[in-house]
């Protein structure tokens, strides 16, 4: 018997029994349904993620760390350490290993590694803006060079190219908080008071200064010495849906970070030493310069590492899901194996009749498969296509929602793996129909036509 | 021709033994119409599957031109039947919901016969049972002499050799009954197609050419009845 007889054959079986087919493929559907949505909110996830870590972060960046334990959250080093100066200490006890200048000169010289920008440690106590008495506090970071943004108001320098030391880029958030348009802001004064740290002063210095200064000076020697950073506002960052970093820092040049940093810890501990330096690969992959770090004991994460973070929890939620519908998809092989039994047992004599008539055993399995494989194939197609359907329309509100940014769509239809997921479920639906299809296969033809 | 040489189908084991054909032994020369006639239960039916070879007795010959179908493979019987034989049955066996077309088509889909030739030779069937005015009507619209006389389209599409009809009237009343009668013998006698028909009733073995008589699983008699091969040869008016 040829296939394409085979085939029309079991669609029409199944058209006279409408409302069993339909309630039978909806068992399937309901796991179509939930594959579909999960495999495109895992296209979305992965997509949203790319262009998060594409617009924040430079292909070729690495970041650099001299502890391991930085990247791997399970490991920690709590417990008993021998003392090192280099180490700062955590609040739970543990210690990290940090990068000293040292290590960034080392970095400086390698021919593999450009743009080393340490990440320095930046506090302030407060800032005012031209025009205003009124104190602020906000984070203070470097500008990045390697990443282009947007700005609301005045223009930044090209791509990789740093702003002057005199200059700050402020994201387009506070200028509300100062209740300034963008705009009014560019080419004001920004004043950064920044406070050297209290080092206990020794007993020298104090004599010192109790002689010529008197018990003034002890006070103003105790509260610490303050200086203020004057700097111009370059250029407000727009803010964007899809750019992480620096969208609630200040941002000054890089050589005045360093400044700000070094004075703030002068004298202290955590004087030139950092947890870690970003930098990027130069004319060479970012995974061989990676490799070439570890060699010389340092520990560095690319961009695709980052990727990697993110996309292990998409993964992670994507996993859950899919395990629910294939639990929804074990209870639908189950249905099918049900109702392909009784369809079985229903058409006893036409099976009877069909094998009379010189139809082969393999035959008449093979149409009870196709049975099956169509019932598979109706559910996938009003699954998937209902997901479709559905997210298609709540994408707009999701994005709304979630304000994940214009043009981001979280849930992402591609139609090969749609394709794929139907195909796949018609494999199941025939796995499932094989029992029945047996039992059809090993009718006595004989016994069937007595059927009455 | 088929031989019949020996056949002996038993049922059950050593105690319980049941032997429901018992060294059956005759020759049917091609194109006539033989009657197997018995009492229900006395291996007519087994006689029947056995020389269709949907049944396996446990020994004997069924020779039909020359060749033991009890000796084939089961892919070989299986092929033999879908296209040298056809069977009619006495509740018709048609598929209620499917049309008159599709019904007719299956002994044709079986034997993968190319759907271009499929369809010319399902109109031809269906036009020799007068049913030509039906062919997108659906089987269960049709009423009981209707149903066999598509069983009988279905029956003789595939130019069998061999037709087996078992019962073929048992369901009818005697005018409708006659009218299918007629239509079996004038389309076996014009295509020399040899019929056996299955049957209890003594008038519808007495209008075939041979009838064997069985009870017991043996044969009690065979007759050959001589007749004018005209005697069925008009065909009444079909309801």
């Amino acid at each position: 018997m040829k296939m394409r007889d085979i085939v029309r054959r079991a669609g029409r079986s199944l058209k006279q029994a409408k409302a069993r087919t339909l309630l039978t493929s909806l068992a399937i559907a309901v796991g179509a349904f939930a594959l579909t949505l999960t495999i495109a909110a895992g296209q979305g996830a992965r997509q949203y993620a790319d262009k998060l870590i594409g617009s924040n972060v430079n292909p070729q960046a690495l970041f650099i760390v001299k502890d391991e334990t930085i990247f791997s959250p399970t490991a920690t080093n709590a417990g008993l350490r021998e003392y090192n100066a280099d180490d700062t200490v955590l609040s739970d006890g543990s210690a990290i290993k940090q990068l000293t200048q040292k290590d960034i000169d080392a970095l400086s010289k390698r021919k593999d590694l450009e743009n080393i920008e340490p990440a320095y440690n930046l506090t302030m106590n407060y800032l005012t803006v031209e025009g205003s008495d009124k104190k602020y506090t906000s984070s203070l970071g470097a500008y990045g060079a390697t990443i282009l943004s947007d700005t609301a108001a005045g223009t930044l320098p090209a791509l990789g190219t740093q702003i002057k030391d005199d200059e700050v880029v402020m994201p387009e958030d506070f200028a509300s908080t100062l209740g300034k348009k963008p705009s009014e802001l560019i080419g004001k004064k920004l004043t950064l008071t920044v406070a050297k740290a209290a080092a206990p002063p020794t007993e020298d210095e104090i004599a010192q200064i109790v002689a010529t200064e008197g018990t003034a000076g002890l006070a103003k020697l105790a509260k610490g010495e303050t200086k203020e950073v004057v700097l111009t506002i370059k250029a407000i960052k727009k803010k964007s849906a899809t750019a992480l970093t620096a969208s609630t820092s200040l941002e000054v040049s890089n050589n005045q970070a360093r400044q700000i940093a070094e004075y703030t810890t002068q004298g202290t501990n955590e004087y030139q030493k950092y947890f870690a330096v970003s930098a990027l690969a130069k004319d060479s992959k970012p995974d061989d310069v990676k490799a070439a770090l570890k060699n010389d004991g340092y520990t560095a994460q690319t961009a695709k590492d980052l990727q990697g973070v993110i996309f292990a929890v998409v993964n992670t939620i994507q996993g859950i899901v899919v395990g629910f519908a294939i639990v929804a998809l074990i209870a639908s092989v189950f249905g099918i194996i049900n109702t392909q039994y009784i369809s079985v047992l229903e058409r006893t004599q036409q099976i009877g009749l069909m094998k009379a008539l010189g139809m082969r055993g393999r035959d008449v399995a093979r149409l009870f498969r196709y049975e099956a494989a169509w019932i598979g194939f109706l559910g996938g197609i009003i699954g998937a296509g209902g997901a479709t359907i559905l997210g298609t329309s709540l994408n707009p509100w999701i994005t709304k929602t979630f304000s994940l940014g214009d043009g981001n769509t979280i849930l992402i239809f591609e139609p090969l793996p749609i394709v794929a997921l139907i195909i796949s479920l018609m494999i199941i639906a025939v796995i499932a129909g094989y029992l029945p299809a047996r039992k059809a296969a090993k009718l006595d033809p004989i016994e069937a036509l007595r059927t009455e | 021709m088929i031989e019949v040489k020996h056949l002996t189908k038993t049922y059950g084991k050593k105690n319980n033994i049941f032997t429901a054909l018992d060294d059956v032994t005759f020759t049917i020369p091609d194109g006539a119409s033989v009657a197997i006639i018995g009492k229900s239960g006395s291996g007519k039916s087994t006689l029947m599957h056995a020389m269709s070879g949907l049944d396996r007795p446990q020994q004997g010959e069924v020779i039909v031109d020359g060749e033991d179908i009890l000796k084939l493979k089961k892919k070989a019987v299986d092929h033999f039947r879908a296209t040298q034989m056809s069977f009619i049955f006495q509740s018709f066996f048609v598929q209620a919901n499917e049309s008159c077309f599709d019904n007719v088509g299956l002994p044709l889909e079986i034997a993968s016969v190319a759907s271009k030739e499929r369809r010319q030779r399902i109109i031809e069937a269906l036009e020799a049972v007068e049913l030509g005015d039906k062919i997108k009507s659906k089987a269960k619209n049709l009423s009981g002499g209707q149903k066999q006389r598509l069983a009988i389209a279905r029956a003789i599409v595939n130019k069998p050799k061999i037709l087996f009809a078992d019962e073929p009237t048992g369901n009818l009343d005697s005018t409708t009954g006659d009218t299918i009668e007629d239509l079996l013998f004038s389309y076996t006698k014009k295509n020399k197609t040899t019929l056996i028909i299955v049957t209890h009733d003594p008038d519808l073995a007495s209008k075939c050419d041979i009838e064997i008589r069985i009870k017991d699983g043996k044969i009690e008699a065979i007759n050959e009845h001589k007749k004018a091969p005209t005697k069925h040869a008009t065909l009444g008016r079909i309801q």
